[in-house]
Order: C-alpha cells, then sequence, then structure tokens
C-alpha cells in the first residue's frame, strides 16, 4: 500500500509529471475505498477467529480452563493504554503534517513507533509469563489456542503496522508527500487506528470478559 | 432527463499501450488479458477435475469395483470436488467474466486496481499447482469439506490442501475487492446504479459475498493448518476442541460461496434472454435488488448445512426458515426471465439454448435445496446422492449453463470470431440430454439410501450407477465438443464485427476484440440498456461504430 | 514488590488512560463536522478507542474484569 501510494505521487514513468488535481483526487477516492474495504474484511477476519475462541470457550464451565490463571490484567490494561496512545500520538502526526509542521510531524511519528514496539515487547513479557508461570502453551489448551493465536495475529498486525509508518517515514524523507497530497500517510493512520481498535475488543474477550 | 455529467480525469486518462511479449500477455494489468487468463487456467483446471469425474463414476460402474483403492477414492473425490469449487467455478465466473466483461459494461478502461487484478490471477496457477501436488504425498481423502476429525488424521496432502485453498483465497478476496471499487467508482457518466446491466449488479453483490465471506474461510483452513502441523486445538475433540466448530466455520464462508456460484451466471442470463428476445428484461429492478437480497440472506442460512451435525437443535428452525427465504428472491428471477421470453421473437442461437436449458435445470436444482432445506426431510436425505443430485443440477444445470451461454454469447466479442451454430446446438442438445441422465437418477438413488462419497455399493443400487457413469462419459464428449468448436471457429469461423447479436450493452459498442483502452471517448449513459426497440441511450461513443449500432437487429449470418 | 508494580501498573494507567480518553474525544469533536470517508472511519475508530481507555480504567481500577494479577 505504501509502495502504491508512492507510486500514485509519481504517475506516468517516461517523465515525472505529477497527476493533475483531479486525476489524483479521482484514484485517491478509489484507494480510500479499497482501503476502507480491505479494513473491513479484515474486520471479518478477527471475527472468525473471535467466534471460534468464543464458541470453544462455550464448552467449558470455568474460563480459564483449570491450571491456568489468564493475562495479567493490570500490565494488560497497562499495555493497552500504550497502545490507544500510539494512537492519539499517530493523530497528531497526521494533524501536524497536514498543517505543514514537518518537524512535529517526524516527533510525533517516532513517538508512535516506540509506543508501539512498547506493546509488542509487553506483549512478548505477557506470553513469557503464562508460558513460565502458568505452562501455558499455544498448543497445550483451547485456552492458547484462542489467545496466542487472537493476539498473535493482532500482534502480528501491529508488527507490519511499525514496519508500515517506518516506510512511510522513509518515504515522508524523500520527499514523496506535499501538504496537499499524502495519502499513504492517511492510510497508514487508519491502519494504526484499525489496530488499536481491534485491540480494544481483544482486551475486552480475554482480559475482561 | 438530466445526465449527470461527472467530468472523470481517470476516463481521459489513457497510458501508452505495454510493450513485449511478457507485458502484454504473461504480466498484463489490462482486464481483458487477465480475464482471458482466468477463463484458459479456469477450463483447464475443469478438464482436470472432469476426468476426476470420470475417475469416480468408472469405480461406481460395479457395485465392488478394484479401479480404485478406497483411499485412492476418497482422493479423487475430495479433488475433484475442491477443485471445481475453487480452481474451476469461482476463478471462471468472477476471474474470468467478471474481468473480461464488467469493466466494458460500465464504460470504465480497466478496474480500479489493475495490478492488484494482475497479482490476483498469478496466485490462481501456483494456487492449483499446489492443490494437486497433494496427490503425490497423499491426497486429502474427507471431501472438499474435510471435517475433523478425519481432516485432522488425513494424509499430509490434506495440510497442502489448506495452504492451496488459502492462498486462492486471497486471490479471490482481492478480487471482490477490486471489482467492488470499480463498480461503486467508475461508471460512466449518467450510469446510475439503477442504468447498470444486470450483469453488473450480479457482479457487485458477488463481489461482496467474494471479499467478505473467503476471509472466513482462511480462518477456518488455517486453524486446520495450525492444528495439523503445530497441535493447536481448535478441532479435535480430544484436545478440547469441537469437529462442529469447523463445520460452522467452513460452512459460513461456502454456503455463501454458493451465490458466488450462481449470480455471475444469473447475471448472465439476464443478458442473453433479452438480447435473443428481443425484447426489454421484466423486471429490472426486481432481477437487481433481488441479486442483493439473495447476498445477504446468504449469509443467514449455513446451519442448514449441519441439521444433522449434533450442533444445538434449537438452531434447526430458524436456519430452516431463512433457507426456504431464499427462494422467494431466487423466484423472482425465474418468473422475471420467464417474462421476459413471453411474446418475445426468440432467436434459438446456442447461447439463447443454453440460457433456456438454464431455467429449467436450475429451477430444479432450486426445487431440491427446498426440500433438502425441510429439516424432516434432510434427516433422511442428508449425505445421500440426493445432495449430490441437488448440487449438480445448481452448479452444473444452473452455473455451468449460464457458463456456456456466456462463453457462446461473448465469443465473438473476446475472439472477433463466430463459434459454429450446428456444433453448438449438438452440444447444447448433448448436455442437456446426458447432463439430465447423469444427474437426474442420483435422486432416485439418494432416496433409496445410496449414500455419497462411498467407492462400493449394494448391489441394488448397480443399474442406476450405469446409466450415471455411461451418461457421464455422454456428457464428456458434449463438453469436448465445446473444445472443437473454439478451434474451428479460429480455422473457419466468420468474423464477427462490433455487435453480431444486434445487443444493446456498451461492450458490443466497441470493436471485436476492443483495443487495449476499451473506448476512444468513454459515452454518456442516458437510460438503461434493454430498451429493444429503442435508440441507443450513449452519448459520445467513437462516432463511427455509433452510426452503424443505431439499428439494433441481429444481422444476418448470425443466428 | 508485587503489589508495588501493580500500584505503578494502576497508576500509570488511570494517569495516561485519562489523558488519550481525552485526547480521542476532543479529536472526534475537533473532526465533527468533516464529512468525508476518511473523516468519518476516523471518528469511529478514536470513538472506540476512547470506549478501549475505559475498559482499561475500569480494568485497573477493578471496576471490570475479575481483579488485579
Amino acid at each position: 500500500m505504501a509502495v502504491a501510494a508512492g507510486a500514485l505521487h509519481h504517475e506516468h514513468g517516461g517523465g515525472h509529471q505529477e497527476p493533475s488535481d483531479a486525476l489524483y483526487e479521482e484514484i485517491r477516492s478509489h484507494r480510500l475505498l479499497g482501503f476502507t474495504l480491505f479494513l473491513i474484511s479484515d474486520c471479518i477476519l478477527f471475527s472468525a477467529f473471535i467466534f471460534a475462541y468464543l464458541y470453544l470457550r462455550n464448552t467449558i464451565d470455568h474460563w480459564p480452563p483449570p491450571g491456568i490463571a489468564g493475562p495479567d490484567l493490570l500490565f494488560g490494561a497497562l499495555n493497552s493504554i500504550v497502545l490507544f496512545g500510539s494512537g492519539a500520538t499517530m493523530h497528531f502526526a497526521l494533524d501536524n503534517w497536514k498543517h505543514g509542521n514537518t518537524k512535529v510531524f517526524y516527533r510525533w511519528l517516532g513517538l508512535t513507533l516506540f509506543l508501539g514496539t512498547w506493546f509488542l515487547l509487553g506483549q512478548g513479557y505477557e506470553y513469557s509469563l503464562l508460558y513460565y508461570e502458568q505452562h501455558a502453551t499455544w498448543a497445550g489448551s483451547i485456552f492458547g489456542a484462542s489467545f496466542f493465536t487472537l493476539t498473535g495475529l493482532h500482534g502480528f498486525h501491529v508488527f507490519v503496522g511499525l514496519v508500515y509508518l517506518s516506510i512511510l517515514g522513509w518515504q515522508t524523507k524523500q520527499g514523496i508527500y506535499t501538504q496537499k497530497r499524502f495519502f499513504g500517510l492517511t492510510a497508514g493512520t487508519l491502519y494504526w487506528h484499525f489496530v488499536d481498535v481491534i485491540w480494544v475488543f481483544l482486551f475486552f474477550l480475554f482480559y475482561i470478559f | 432527463m438530466a445526465v449527470a455529467a461527472q467530468h472523470s480525469a481517470l476516463a481521459e486518462h489513457i497510458h501508452p499501450e505495454p510493450q513485449g511479449f511478457i507485458r502484454r500477455y504473461v504480466f498484463s494489468i489490462d482486464h481483458k488479458i487477465i480475464g482471458i487468463q482466468y477463463m484458459v487456467t479456469g477450463l483447464i483446471f475443469f478438464v482436470i477435475a472432469g476426468m476426476l469425474a470420470e475417475l469416480i463414476r468408472t469405480q461406481l460402474m460395479n457395485s465392488n469395483a478394484k479401479f480404485l483403492t478406497p483411499d485412492q477414492y476418497n482422493g479423487v473425490y475430495s479433488m475433484h470436488g475442491t477443485a471445481m469449487v475453487w480452481m474451476v467455478t469461482i476463478p471462471i465466473v468472477t476471474g474470468g467474466f467478471g474481468n473480461i466483461i464488467m469493466p466494458l459494461m460500465i464504460g470504465a478502461r480497466d478496474v480500479a486496481f489493475p495490478w492488484l487484478n494482475m497479482a490476483s490471477f498469478w496466485l490462481f496457477p501456483p494456487a492449483g499447482i499446489l492443490l494437486f501436488a497433494s496427490f503425490l504425498v497423499g491426497a486429502p481423502e474427507a471431501g472438499w469439506t474435510e471435517y475433523p476429525p478425519v481432516s485432522l488424521q488425513g494424509p499430509p496432502g490434506t495440510t497442502l490442501w489448506c495452504l492451496a485453498i488459502i492462498l486462492i483465497g486471497i486471490s479471490s478476496t482481492m478480487t471482490g475487492l477490486n471489482f467492488m471499487v470499480t463498480i461503486i467508482k467508475m461508471r460512466a457518466p449518467g450510469m446510475t446504479y439503477t442504468r447498470m446491466p444486470l450483469f453488473v449488479w450480479a457482479q457487485l453483490a458477488t463481489a461482496a459475498i467474494n471479499m467478505l465471506a473467503t476471509v472466513a474461510l482462511s480462518a477456518a483452513l488455517s486453524a486446520l493448518f495450525i492444528e495439523r502441523v503445530f497441535g493447536v486445538p481448535f478441532y479435535d475433540p480430544n484436545k478440547g476442541g469441537s469437529p462442529i466448530l469447523w463445520q460452522h466455520m467452513f460452512w459460513f464462508y461456502s454456503h455463501p460461496a454458493v451465490y458466488i456460484f450462481i449470480l455471475p451466471a444469473f447475471g448472465i442470463i439476464s443478458e442473453v434472454l433479452p438480447t435473443f428476445a428481443r425484447k426489454p428484461i421484466y423486471g429490472y429492478k426486481m432481477i437487481a435488488f433481488s441479486s442483493v437480497a439473495i447476498a445477504l440472506l446468504g449469509f443467514m442460512v449455513w446451519a442448514h448445512h449441519m441439521f444433522t451435525s449434533g450442533m444445538a437443535p434449537w438452531l434447526q428452525l430458524p436456519f430452516m426458515i431463512l433457507t426456504m427465504l431464499i427462494a422467494i428472491p431466487t423466484g423472482v428471477k425465474i418468473w422475471s426471465w420467464m417474462a421476459t421470453l413471453w411474446g418475445g421473437v426468440i432467436h434459438y442461437s446456442t447461447a439463447m439454448l443454453f440460457a433456456m436449458g438454464f431455467l429449467i435445470t436450475f429451477t430444479m436444482g432450486g426445487l431440491t435445496g427446498i426440500m433438502l432445506g425441510a429439516v424432516p426431510a434432510d434427516l433422511h436425505e442428508h449425505g445421500t446422492y440426493f445432495v449430490v443430485a441437488h448440487f449438480h443440477y445448481v452448479v452444473f444445470g444452473g452455473t455451468f449453463m449460464g457458463v456456456l451461454a456466456g462463453i457462446y454469447y461473448w465469443w465473438p466479442k473476446v475472439t472477433n470470431r463466430l463459434l459454429n451454430e450446428t456444433i453448438g446446438h449438438w452440444q447444447f442438445w448433448l448436455t442437456m440430454i446426458f447432463g439430465n441422465l447423469t444427474f437426474f437418477p442420483m435422486h432416485i438413488l439418494g432416496l433409496e439410501g445410496m449414500p455419497r462419497r462411498v467407492a462400493v455399493y449394494v448391489p441394488e443400487y448397480t443399474d442406476l450407477n450405469r446409466l450415471i457413469s455411461f451418461s457421464s462419459y455422454g456428457l464428456s464428449i458434449a463438453f469436448l465438443l465445446m473444445f472443437i468448436n473454439m478451434a474451428w471457429s479460429f480455422k473457419y469461423g466468420k468474423k464477427a464485427g462490433p455487435n453480431p447479436w444486434g445487443a444493446r450493452t456498451l461492450e458490443w459498442m466497441i470493436s471485436s476484440p476492443p483495443p487495449y483502452y476499451n473506448f476512444k471517448r468513454i459515452p454518456a449513459i442516458l437510460s438503461g440498456p434493454y430498451d429493444f426497440g429503442s435508440p441507443l441511450p450513449y452519448i459520445g461513443l467513437d462516432s463511427e461504430l455509433e452510426r452503424t449500432q443505431s439499428h439494433t437487429t441481429i444481422p444476418a449470418g448470425a443466428h | 514488590m508485587q503489589m508495588f508494580q501493580a500500584t505503578i501498573e494502576q497508576s500509570l494507567t488511570l494517569f495516561f488512560g485519562i489523558i488519550v480518553f481525552v485526547t480521542a474525544l476532543v479529536q472526534t469533536t475537533n473532526e465533527w463536522n468533516k464529512h468525508e470517508l476518511e473523516d468519518n472511519v476516523t471518528k469511529v475508530l478514536l470513538i472506540l478507542m476512547a470506549v478501549g481507555c475505559i475498559e482499561a480504567i475500569g480494568a485497573t481500577l477493578g471496576f471490570l474484569g475479575h481483579g488485579g494479577g
């Protein structure tokens, strides 16, 4: 998507002619709709695994299954705020870009990457607690099957998001985006919010419910 | 009525023609070339999957044949079903027909994301090869539905099966997304939703299903994959999993999938019937909206495949009722199509014959679907040849008849050659006769209790099985005729010109085959395309063609 | 040590959670009158993010979930 967005800003392989405003707007609207539809289909992916989790959870009386205490609620809550905070920082990054504050954009983007990485490390810590203290493994129980698969899938999405945002930062350094034309940044921000929101559901389903 | 004159910068933008064989015909981003690639690949897999079917029928010639071992037989029918569903039907009706025709019909130069389109296609051959590679390591043996626990224990080919279907699923999802954006955003000026051809409505509904449902399948398959490879417990009851979970997840996709099969075929019928009856389609809005209704309802009925699974019994009633409800929009279409024929001047081209045959065989399949949807009947019929009869009537008698109609209809547009109508008529009659002789007796076998997916059976079923098997060989010959006809048309077929059928949708307003940029100028649209007898509702087409298209009668020589 | 860690976690969650929650709502109201597709999607996602903050704060204070640890 980042590559494609970059391509949008350098149409016509021959000369480095920028597309006209009208052409840019039109292609941008297609890509926005396409990206939104992609996010909706990604929701379905998570929904399917959430269905599997709820179905399996419904087959036993007590959750988590005997022998497993489940993930650490307080640590998870803090880690969640870290991730949600990174959503706020990304929002500010994009906002500042729209207003032409390039340096501030980079600072907020950097903070987003930092917080996102912190979240992933926090997840890793959470996993290690579950493994070493509770002997909960991926294949060991339906708890492991549902928790590690779903949070792992989410973590993978976070990782991809970090790579994506990093590429966007690099592309910005290359001068690919202008104050008027920055669809890649918009798409990246939407993706990052999406990853946030998936976690809202997963945190509820595994830590609170 | 004022024409909405949205100026499209994209429509003005014609990129230079690609150079070189690889960029033009291998890694093409042109929707027409990609569509042809899908059709050719799909038809190749059709022949392979058809040969697997003949292996099945040969084994079933006798009640206790030793033609195939039980394991081989299981692998053969599993792969026949899998390939027909994912490597033949879905690619042909969406990637094939959708790609070639839909952008032309809406007056676009290509789909919304041409590079994504190319990527979607190039997942297809590797997925197919990966699927068939499973024969080398032990083909999957739990049917195309791969229920655990058998699919958990099955041979290594089952793991390859998971990967192959995940790959083709990604391809499908991307295509669905691509088509949705194309149809929503790239219609020619003045082409409101209610002026779109019905084939486009069908593709829109299908694309929505494709984009949303396939992801659920990927989830189910990924879970099966990680359970087989890493032991993660989703489906194995010994480890806390549930086989019924698989069935829910699998059928949540696979039921909407059958509407992916049939909706494009409905769309083809909606194009062919008015053209060869020289009459407007009856009930345009009803047909359009019924496509959407079928797509929506299609997501709500999956558990009708699970009435005997042991799922919570209270689920049976709501799913039965919702299943019956789908008959309503479907019936609306059938009545509308029949009303389209009523009072028309019928031209019995091969495409029209297949479309009319569709009306009969698809309706039969739909009726047995309603029979199966009734829980008390299904308890008796589930897992028998009655089900096999039903789905072959709707997929073969429905989708495939539609595909054949579409091939005979649009072949001249793609190749600028007419197919031979005599061979076509032979193909039609042999298909109808042998098709019905193959699949109708299966209803009887099923009601008499013959289970499906069995390599041997009690001797009482022998006569009907022999009839079916011999008829299936006849059906293969009928299909062979199509390939002969295609070869014939390249050598001897008359040049078709832009509009051999005197049809009115936009693809017929440009040359055959269309230039890579489709339209010299994107026309403005004044009304829907089915008003036979009125002037063409297009302004601004390439003027020379416009003049020749003003009389939409069927030229002499074409049927 | 366990209690100390828990208190740190709770304090940080509460402090930053409120900040992020308020930020999300304020930004949503700032975008309220924009109606392009990306604006509407952003608004929905920001609101859900605010819901997430409520979850995290509720969890850390013990109102939601099955208690700490």
